[in-house]
């Protein structure tokens, strides 16, 4: 009973076969493994190639053609066609993209330096209320951004910060308590022996802090750069609520207006450039950054 | 700890703290200056930003503005308005509606392309990054391109089933079929995501509880009940978690798709807070909306935190 032979269970499923069938069979199975994985890949590619054959069709024929026909003869004056500022055409996405290049910009810089900053204070330094406030910083990750658009519009709207670029940036960028949290994990994990060193060479803080930690964070300052990259670039709602002006729209905002433009449909051509050239930054960064980007996933399951 | 009073900061004469007892009030006050220069702008960001508005939210329910002028105080006013008036319950039946069409749908595909990815075969990194594509695809920009693909008779979806002699319905302009269009769109987009996730959670299992089960002569499908299912017990609901919550703030994709259209139908309460709030000026019933939203999903988020707490969890 105790020392009983096990039976190789794989052979007992499948009766023995001849050599050919047993290969002919694991190919087949190969080939329905791969084809399931093409089909839902061309799933997840065909969108985008619907929108730069789109891109190229001129106007008379994007709504005529099937999408999946490339362009007969490329029409190319749609990319500059849809840069162009053009109030009738309701597109001018080279304005947009200025618009969400600065937001980007200031938005990625500011949290990541002030997340930086606070992170080094909640990691290394210590001073009374630290962990009431840090639980404060942690509490707030609960509340879903939805919730809190309608009070932070009246406040911007005190503020006198509607329809402005500062109106965008100012909320996200003087550090998140979710990068603080991620980036405390990091400098906590630094040997104090570093530290000290640099101190006893006459570093202050904010030396140890530039000179010592952020060099050793840079995976973590990447992952935390990307995050705020991509929330800004892609961010659409608070954007389309405190941007009143179209000469303020992101590059979102632009994409979105097309249905209340003149032309609505009709302009879908300039339309698939817009959402190119949104999207292009993005798959590109994530070509480049991949590997942080996995990562950055891993830190937020927590494993 | 001591030693990080040495260095910039210490006045000179100041002396170094040997213990508690050295500078017995001015030294918590003192460390605190010091930290300032690096929590303080977090500090006022997070202040705010996040606290003052969670709490404004809750005191602008009760009040009355415009979106200019002074606030009024309006009782419960809001809160009867919302339901009798923006029939709110709609909204959050139609909430419930996506919530139910996306996440099962989502997760099952999620979990199902993690497994099949997750074994040693040439090309798995190659469809892991495909899959992945969409996730970091701008929303608003997808949406667009899914909205002309479900266009009547122009669009990609139509001009498919064409070739079979289907007629398309009138996908986003009908009640019945706008919002599993929606939730489609939005399943596309979060796939990968989700899958990766679940992969990651396969990776973490060891690979000597299979060869164990395998021994036993336990069966690839038993296998996958009986040791990953139960082991992806904390991702499944870190991964249900945050996509319900994700669910019940869908703004996006729907606004670009259909606007909460046709009619009311696919009209979700973040769609009805902005409608309410920003095209009907109507600040202090959005807020009330915005407060019950909150309700909604922190009630769901401890559901589902007690559901999956109360099961076992694994160590291995």
């Amino acid at each position: 009973m105790t020392t009983v032979a096990i039976p190789a269970p794989a052979q007992a499923a499948t009766p023995p076969r001849s050599q050919l069938a047993r290969k002919a069979f694991q190919a087949g199975k190969l080939t329905v493994f791969y084809g399931v994985l093409t089909i839902v890949g061309l799933a997840f590619i065909v969108p985008y190639i619907f929108a730069v054959f789109g891109s190229l069709k001129p106007e008379s024929s994007i709504l005529t053609t099937p999408p999946w026909v490339p362009p007969m003869h490329p029409a190319w004056s749609n990319y500059p066609n849809a840069f162009l500022s053009d109030p009738e055409v309701a597109t001018g996405f080279g304005r947009y993209m200025l618009n969400t290049a600065i937001v980007t910009v200031a938005l990625t810089t500011g949290q990541v330096f002030f997340s930086m900053l606070g992170a080094y204070g909640f990691a290394r330094l210590r001073f009374p209320g630290r962990e009431a406030i840090f639980w404060v910083y942690l509490a707030t990750l609960m509340v879903p951004n939805i919730v809190t658009i309608i009070p932070l519009y009246t406040e911007m709207h005190y503020f006198h910060m509607v329809n402005t670029y500062w109106g965008v940036f100012l909320p996200y960028s003087l550090g998140t308590p979710y990068t603080i949290f991620l980036m405390r994990q990091f400098f906590k994990n630094i040997p104090q022996e570093v530290i000290d060193a640099a101190r006893i060479d006459g570093a202050g803080d904010f030396g140890v802090l530039t000179r010592v930690v952020a060099p050793l964070s840079r995976p973590v300052l990447i992952t935390a750069g990307l995050i705020a990259f991509v929330f800004s670039w892609n961010n659409f709602l608070w954007p389309l609520v405190i941007m009143g002006s179209q000469s303020h729209y992101l590059l979102t905002n632009g994409l979105a207006n097309f249905n209340a433009g003149p032309g609505a449909a009709g302009y879908l051509n300039l339309e698939m450039v817009g959402a190119l050239i949104t999207l292009v930054p993005m798959l590109v960064l994530f070509v480049v950054f991949n590997r942080y980007i996995v990562r950055s996933i891993q830190l937020t399951s927590g494993k | 700890m001591a030693l990080a009073t040495v260095g910039v900061g210490a006045e000179p004469g100041a002396r170094v703290s040997k213990g508690p007892g050295a500078r017995p009030r001015s030294s918590g006050a003192r460390q605190f200056a010091k930290a300032l220069p690096f929590i303080g702008p977090s500090m006022v960001g997070v202040a705010l930003f996040l606290v003052v508005p969670v709490i404004f939210v809750f005191v602008l329910s009760f009040m009355s503005w415009s979106g200019a002028g002074s606030f009024t105080w309006a009782g419960i006013q809001n809160w009867t308005s919302i339901f009798q008036f923006d029939n709110a319950a709609h909204s959050l039946g139609v909430t419930a509606y996506y919530v139910l069409l996306n996440i099962p749908l989502q997760t099952v595909l999620a979990l199902g392309l993690a497994v099949m990815l997750n074994r040693k075969r040439r090309g798995m990194a190659f469809f892991r990054v495909l899959y992945v594509a969409p996730y970091l695809s701008t929303p608003v920009a997808m949406a667009l391109i899914w909205f002309w693909v479900f266009q009547p008779q122009s669009g990609a979806a139509d001009r498919f089933l064409g070739l079979f002699g289907i007629t398309g319905p009138a996908w986003l302009e009908s009640s019945l079929w706008a919002m599993p269009v929606v939730a489609a769109v939005n399943i596309w987009q979060y796939l990968g995501f989700n899958m990766l996730f679940f992969y990651a959670g396969l990776q973490g299992i060891p690979p000597s509880l299979y060869e164990a089960a395998q021994l036993d002569g336990a069966s690839k499908w038993s296998q996958f009940w009986r040791i990953s299912l139960p082991l992806l017990n904390p991702t499944m609901l870190f991964v249900l978690i945050t996509d319900v919550i994700g669910s019940f703030q869908v703004f996006d994709t729907l606004y670009v798709l259909t606007s909460g259209g046709p009619g009311t139908s696919t009209q979700v309460m973040s769609i009805q807070i902005y409608n309410v709030g920003f095209q009907g000026t109507r600040y202090g019933e959005a807020a009330a909306l915005s407060v019950l939203l909150f309700g909604v999903i922190l009630v769901f988020s401890v559901g589902q935190f007690l559901f999956f707490k109360n099961r076992t969890t694994y160590e291995y």
